[in-house]
């Protein structure tokens, strides 16, 4: 599966199925833009989106939903998350992020790291680290802690939610900054996760 | 059944010009299970009509029930939805959605099982710690409808939800308010839709009801009689796009251009 990840929120994503849907699940791009007074090139990044994950293809300039994309669409909201996260997993940078914080230290990885990891399957920008953080926070895999900056793994069953009670007031904004993200400014192969770098790369590049 | 009865309904505004009429002889009514849209130039008097229908401002005359009750005060089984989010940005995610509950006297256990429901529902799994700023438009409308629908509301009342929004995420937000009305274990049994967005309106409503231009009264009510999904493209949706159209201009709106704009109004 492909690694590009283009610049693209999830419901962007699920915007372009919704419209396709409207058409009766196969377009040719153009007309899909033209449906929303778009210029075709806005909507270039979901349908990329789309395609990476398997759920729409193009042909000749006319976009057609697989049978996954068509599932997805005729289901519900979490039902569709669900396929997503699913199809995100498949990646290889969510399978090399995924186990990076299988392999960390509290399961948590410092916004350093992060942008570590997704640079070495993807352009090293901020925008890109936010975007894949975004939409794994979008699939439920992992969650980021904005006041200690970084992600930690959601531990889930496999198949249902967790019960109630999980939504936990964090502590507020601006209260701690301090604690974890300068402790860890030492330079990428000396630090303590060498070990944790290694696997990623090993990874990464196979 | 009505859910909603707004019978002859006049509002104005005391100003040093004398009084200013917002709106006149507004009647109709929302039934269970109705999803109906209003559309009108802009200072028609939609919102000021939403704010009447919850019951945050009251009528000058006429009178507004919510199944057969008058509406004299805030009604707690509607809930609003607004064009600016709404969100309280030093609250998380999780702690904007039990923002409305915890006027409730609620237990915190039942508060929180509450909040993850409709936080799941919207599809927010995964954002309950975040902040409103690390969100997109589209998450925190996401909030704004999960807040709204945490308090069970029977209906849900939507002031210009998907205008602040880019077209693509506008696109996939009213699908999915559509899945939630639809869906007979969630709430809300009816919805009542504010919008400057014809098109918007005929792709979601069951009913339009079309405004004239201030003092704002009816000057139809339109039967959307379409399945859906419907394709904005097809000649049925065009025709009452039109007819829309018309019926606004020729109410004597100040919004006209004289030639139909092609296309999409922009939902941005």
């Amino acid at each position: 599966m492909p690694t590009t990840f283009p610049k693209c929120n999830p419901t962007e994503m699920m915007g372009l199925l919704v419209l396709l849907n409207s058409h009766k699940g196969s377009e040719d791009v153009a007309l899909l833009a033209d449906d929303l007074d778009l210029e075709i090139d806005e909507i270039f990044p979901a349908l990329e989106f789309a395609e990476v994950l398997q759920l729409v293809k193009v042909v000749e300039g006319r976009a057609s939903f697989t049978d996954l994309g068509k599932k997805l669409v005729g289901g519900s909201i979490r039902d569709r998350k669900a396929i997503i996260r699913d199809q995100l997993r498949k990646t290889t940078l969510f399978k090399t992020l995924l186990r990076a914080l299988e392999n960390a230290p509290g399961h948590a990885l410092s916004d350093e790291d992060l942008g570590q990891i997704v640079s070495l399957t993807t352009a090293p920008a901020d925008e890109a680290v936010q975007n894949i953080v975004n939409w794994g926070r979008y699939a439920d895999l992992f969650r980021y802690d904005a006041d200690e900056r970084r992600l930690v793994l959601t531990r889930r069953a496999p198949a249902s939610r967790p019960g109630p009670g999980q939504a936990r007031p964090p502590s507020p904004p601006g209260t701690t900054e301090s604690s974890s993200s300068s402790s860890s400014k030492s330079t990428p192969a000396a630090g303590p996760n060498t070990e944790l770098r290694t696997a990623i790369v090993a990874t990464a590049t196979s | 059944m009505a859910l909603i009865r707004v019978e002859h309904v006049d509002k104005s505004f005391a100003s040093r010009h004398g009084s200013i009429s917002i709106m006149q002889d507004i009647s109709f009514e929302v039934k269970d299970s109705d999803f109906v849209a209003i559309v009108g130039p802009s200072g028609c008097g939609k919102s000021t009509l939403l704010r009447l229908i919850q019951g945050l401002d009251h009528p000058t005359a006429g009178s507004i029930s919510f199944r057969d009750q008058k509406v004299d005060a805030v009604c707690p089984q509607m809930a609003m939805v607004f064009q600016s989010f709404a969100l309280y940005p030093w609250l998380t995610v999780a702690q904007n959605v039990a923002f409305g509950l915890e006027a409730l006297s609620w237990s915190p256990e039942r508060i929180g099982s509450q909040v993850e429901r409709y936080i799941s529902v919207t599809g927010l799994d995964g954002f309950q710690e975040a902040y409103p700023r690390e969100l997109s438009g589209g998450m925190r409308q996401r909030v704004g409808l999960a807040r709204a629908l945490a308090v069970e509301p029977a209906v849900l009342l939507m002031d210009e939800p998907f205008s602040a929004l880019d077209p693509l995420t506008a696109e996939s937000l009213r699908e999915e308010v559509l899945q939630l009305w639809r869906d007979p274990q969630l709430p809300p049994d009816a919805v009542l839709l504010v919008s400057h967005n014809i098109e918007e309106a005929i792709q979601l409503a069951d009913r339009v009801i079309v405004l004239s231009r201030r003092p704002g009264h009816i000057l139809a009510q339109v039967d959307v009689d379409m399945p859906r999904p419907r394709d904005r493209k097809s000649s049925a949706f065009y025709d009452l796009t039109d007819r829309v159209y018309s019926l606004i201009t020729e109410g004597g709106s100040a919004m006209a251009s004289k030639t139909r704009p092609e296309g999409a109004p922009s939902a941005g």
